[in-house]
């Protein structure tokens, strides 16, 4: 005598409609919340490491500049780069106009400049950025640093 | 007109998946959700002409940094930092009314002095060392762990009208001078 069957013989399938539907809202999230890595990678920056970072307050309102070392010569002269192209100090007031442009004009006064620099860099090269940002009156500025563990 | 064939007919959708993965797969390597952290500062507006303001002696607390990443506080040469956040804290509210530290805390400048050869992380170091000292004293009447002090979201109103009393009566003055 068979003590167990199967009670029913329809077939039960899970169905998976639902997930396409998962996966593009994951996909939208990440789209929404996150910006296009554009930096080139030709400098290398150990950026130091702080105690009391803040963060910034408002995200639109930060530009980075990254301050380091090119890669491709050994360590030589540090360089100033916009994350889409190199650039010097001496032209660093027309990149902050440009900058400033693309704020709403309510904004415009607001805009933070991010100093992303290797902390291998001399103070010479970032009070000359310094110097150029104050000409630029762009007088907010951060500078990026880890947490210390 | 109408259809002839009344045939149920179904768009297999099953690689849809597929190819909402490939593309989160894709959006996930090529972003970075960036970070902006670190330490904040505002610069002084440009100099138009010799803008000289006397400043009392006892008001400025004197740190320099030179080319060999030796430091000198307060006329005095150090090798370490260690010590300097109580000193700055010390020289900021001085409850002892001293006649060798600031007349009052809101007089009271930090200035900060580098050469052209010293090292960036050492200026971030120092710089470090001075806002501690003074987000310290900001938690401390906030009644606040600094930590807690420096997560407060200021776009909450109760949270940055915390911010805001805390730092009354106490401006971070910390000056930058260019490097020589």
């Amino acid at each position: 005598m068979k003590l167990f069957k199967s009670k029913s013989d329809c077939e039960t399938e899970i169905s998976t409609s639902a997930l396409p539907d998962i996966v593009f809202l994951l996909l939208f999230f990440f789209m929404v919340s996150s910006t296009i890595r554009e930096d080139n990678q030709d400098l290398v920056t150990q950026i130091p490491k702080a105690n009391f970072s803040t963060k910034a307050s408002e995200k639109s309102l930060v530009k980075e500049l990254i301050v380091g070392f090119p890669i491709s010569n050994d360590r030589s002269e540090p360089q100033i780069s916009t994350g889409s192209r190199i650039i010097n100090s001496e032209n660093l007031v027309q990149w902050v106009e440009e900058e400033r442009n693309t704020l709403p004009e309510s904004q415009k006064n607001k805009m933070i400049v991010l100093i992303k620099a290797d902390e291998n860099i001399e103070m010479g090269l970032i009070g000359d950025i310094q110097e150029q940002l104050r000409k630029a009156n762009a007088r907010k500025v951060i500078y990026r640093a880890l947490d210390k563990l | 007109m109408r259809n002839k064939v009344r045939s149920k007919v179904t768009i297999n959708t099953s690689s849809t998946a597929d190819i909402a993965f490939l593309l989160l797969v894709f959006f996930l390597v090529a972003t970075t959700i960036v970070q902006y952290k670190g330490l904040s500062l505002q610069l002084p507006p440009e100099k138009k002409e010799d803008l000289r303001v006397k400043i009392k002696d006892r008001n400025l607390f004197k740190v320099l940094i030179n080319s060999q990443d030796e430091f000198l506080i307060q006329n005095e040469v150090r090798t370490d930092l260690v010590g300097l956040r109580s000193e700055v804290k010390a020289f900021v509210l001085n409850e002892s009314n001293s006649p060798f530290l600031a007349e009052s805390s809101e007089k009271a400048i930090i200035s900060l002095k580098t050469n052209r050869g010293t090292h960036y992380g050492k200026f971030i170091e120092v710089l470090d060392e001075l806002k501690g000292a003074y987000y310290e004293v900001y938690a401390e009447r906030a009644d606040l762990s600094v930590t807690e002090f420096l997560s407060l979201d200021l776009t909450d109103e109760i949270e940055s009208g915390i911010y805001r009393d805390s730092k009354n009566g106490l401006p971070m003055n910390i000056s930058i001078a260019e490097p020589n």
